[in-house]
């Protein structure tokens, strides 16, 4: 009989749940107030911003739940964020026209300290580590 | 922003990162004394976020008001939720959660302060 997965949300994991959720509070209420006040200037950073804010958001629900739609979200989520900074902040680089102003994931997180590159990284290994064997 | 209170918060929130951490290092779960801790620094970040707004709403002008605000109340909100789920688990880590949310309050301190001296106050 399969062990069954242990939970995302105790030990380490409410330290990883922490730093997605002030990730997802930061990113939407920069997008937010960037779309609110100024959109037109640079449409596309803005609203890959606001992706990012949902992308964290989805991500901090998936870790805090429990069972197996949870866990599915996460990998989702968090699968979908590691894939969103590398692809902008490749394109954010190659690209940087289309990128007047910065979002979470330019250059790789850089001006975030790259936390926005390691965190989905720490995020897949720990919900491997975690799952059901 | 309000010349030494500026300084104390970010000392006070610094210092609270660490002791955070210092509890996960240690391999103790969150105890009382960080609960206090925990208390005065929100105590200090109520203040500077009050007397802050009183006087961006009594007339002093800065760039961007409304990033302002939001940041006012982030530096406030974030370090009460971080205690709510870090004495929700007795375990080691809470030290590191509160650490987490201390760590994204000193940033929010720190943006607070550069959109203020932005706006030449």
């Amino acid at each position: 009989m399969p062990e069954p997965a242990r939970a995302t949300a105790t030990g380490p994991g409410r330290v990883l749940i922490a730093v997605y959720a002030v990730f997802a509070l930061s990113a939407t209420a920069r997008a937010g107030v960037q779309i609110a006040t100024r959109f037109s200037e640079a449409p596309v950073p803005y609203l890959l911003s606001a992706l990012a804010g949902v992308v964290y958001i989805l991500a901090t629900i998936g870790l805090a739940g429990r069972g197996p739609r949870a866990r599915r979200l996460a990998w989702a989520a968090v699968g979908f964020e590691l894939a969103g900074v590398l692809v902008v902040g490749t394109l954010s680089l190659v690209d940087a026209a289309d990128f007047p102003d910065d979002t979470v994931w330019s250059a790789y997180g850089r001006g975030y300290g790259f936390v926005p590159l390691v965190l989905p990284i720490v995020g897949l290994w720990w919900l491997y580590h975690t799952r059901p064997r | 922003m309000i010349g030494a209170l500026e300084v104390v918060v970010l000392v006070a929130t610094g210092a609270l990162a660490v002791f955070g951490l210092l509890l996960t290092a240690l391999n103790r779960p969150p105890d009382r004394t960080l609960r206090l801790a925990l208390g005065a620094v929100v105590a200090l970040l109520a203040v500077q976020a009050v007397i802050a707004a009183v006087r961006v709403l009594t007339g002093t002008q800065l760039p961007e008001t409304t990033t302002f605000l939001i940041y006012l109340v982030v530096s406030v909100c974030v370090l009460p939720i971080a205690g709510q789920f870090a004495f929700a688990e007795p375990s080691r880590w809470g030290g590191a959660v509160i650490a987490v949310g201390a760590i994204a309050t000193f940033v929010a301190v720190l943006r607070l302060q550069g959109l203020w001296q932005a706006g030449g106050a």
